[in-house]
């Protein structure tokens, strides 16, 4: 056994060494791409988000907001003479729910950023949802 | 001028943190790019995209998690990295579908000397073997399962501990630990080590 993690670990060493030794022999245009790279991103970090400030409500609106579309929605369902309790108009309040979630506050900065990207003309092609983080 | 150098302040106080989180995102972004590169172009085989992956990963961490510890960083950097090859893959299967489909073929082959780095000028024969080498465990880390080659990738790459490479896989540290065992035991079973 310890045999046999002697040579995992020299595997992994061996491994180790060859990323190692190729990162060091990175040619210099690929550097100066990724220290190009780099700037652009250092100059988002340091762009205020328009979008967020405008739009994004401060969390307690956002929250009364919320409660209040909810009620509503409850309301306009119990007054059309249905049980909450049927599944399309649970669906339909969960619905509201996901729609009122703080995601798609982030969408509004997505859009500016991809905005952003589209004026610096490198717009990178659509990527498929379901992506949390990244 | 330093881009970190840049950034704009209101107070003081919020200038001397912006400067400070400025020159740390930079050191930081420094630190992982060449080696993001290398991951990237290993797994995806494809100089320029690979690039621009790494582009996007460092922009997005940048937008949506400067703000978050130091410490966070690095895992979520990989994080962000990492679903971004699976959707330049997925992408790419979606494209050799719809070719495949209309009779076509792939006009963006890509190269698969792409992920190996340029000849050395100090020794060119040895850089000949480390070369080829890579090549090999380029080509072995391909025909892991995904979650392994993430788990090997980061952990033995990267050098990232078990928890942080829980927090950029999205799972749980068993998980990490299972998948880079079986990863280097499937490594040593391609690689001719067993």
């Amino acid at each position: 056994m310890s045999e046999l993690r002697k040579t995992d670990a020299d595997l992994e060493q061996r491994a180790k060494q060859l990323f190692d030794a190729s990162v060091a022999n990175l040619d210099g245009p690929t550097r100066a791409k990724l220290a190009q790279a780099r700037n652009r991103a250092l100059e988002n970090a340091r762009r205020p988000s328009i979008v967020a400030t405008l739009l994004m409500p401060p969390r307690w609106v956002a929250a009364v907001g919320t409660v209040a579309l909810a009620a509503i929605v409850v309301l306009t369902v119990w007054q059309g003479g249905g049980t909450p309790e049927r599944p399309v108009e649970m669906a339909a309040l969960n619905d509201l729910e996901l729609l009122l979630a703080e995601d798609e506050f982030e969408m509004l900065e997505e859009l500016e950023f991809y905005a952003w990207l589209e004026e610096q003309g490198e717009l990178p092609q659509p990527t498929p949802a379901g992506d949390e983080v990244g | 001028m330093d881009v970190a150098l840049r950034f704009l302040p209101t107070t003081r106080l919020e200038r001397e943190e912006t400067l400070d989180q400025g020159h740390e995102l930079e050191a930081f972004l420094r630190e992982v790019e060449k080696r993001a590169f290398r991951i990237a172009a290993m797994m995806i085989r494809d100089a320029d995209e690979a690039l621009d992956i790494v582009q996007d990963a460092m922009i997005r961490l940048t937008v949506r998690y400067r703000s978050r510890p130091r410490e966070e960083w690095r895992p979520l950097f990989y994080r962000i990295l990492k679903n971004r090859i699976r959707d330049w893959h997925r992408r790419r299967a979606v494209r050799n579908r719809v070719l495949s489909f209309f009779g076509g073929h792939d006009e963006d082959e890509t190269d698969p000397m792409a992920a190996v780095p340029g000849p050395s000028e100090d020794n060119p024969l040895e850089q000949l073997e480390a070369d080829e080498s890579l090549a090999a465990l380029a080509k072995a880390l391909e025909q892991l399962p995904a979650r392994q080659r993430e788990a090997f990738m980061l952990r033995t790459f990267e050098g990232l501990d078990v928890a942080a490479t829980a927090l950029a896989m999205e799972c749980s540290e068993g998980s990490v630990k299972t998948h880079h065992s079986r990863a280097v035991s499937r490594l040593r079973e391609l690689l001719g080590e067993q």
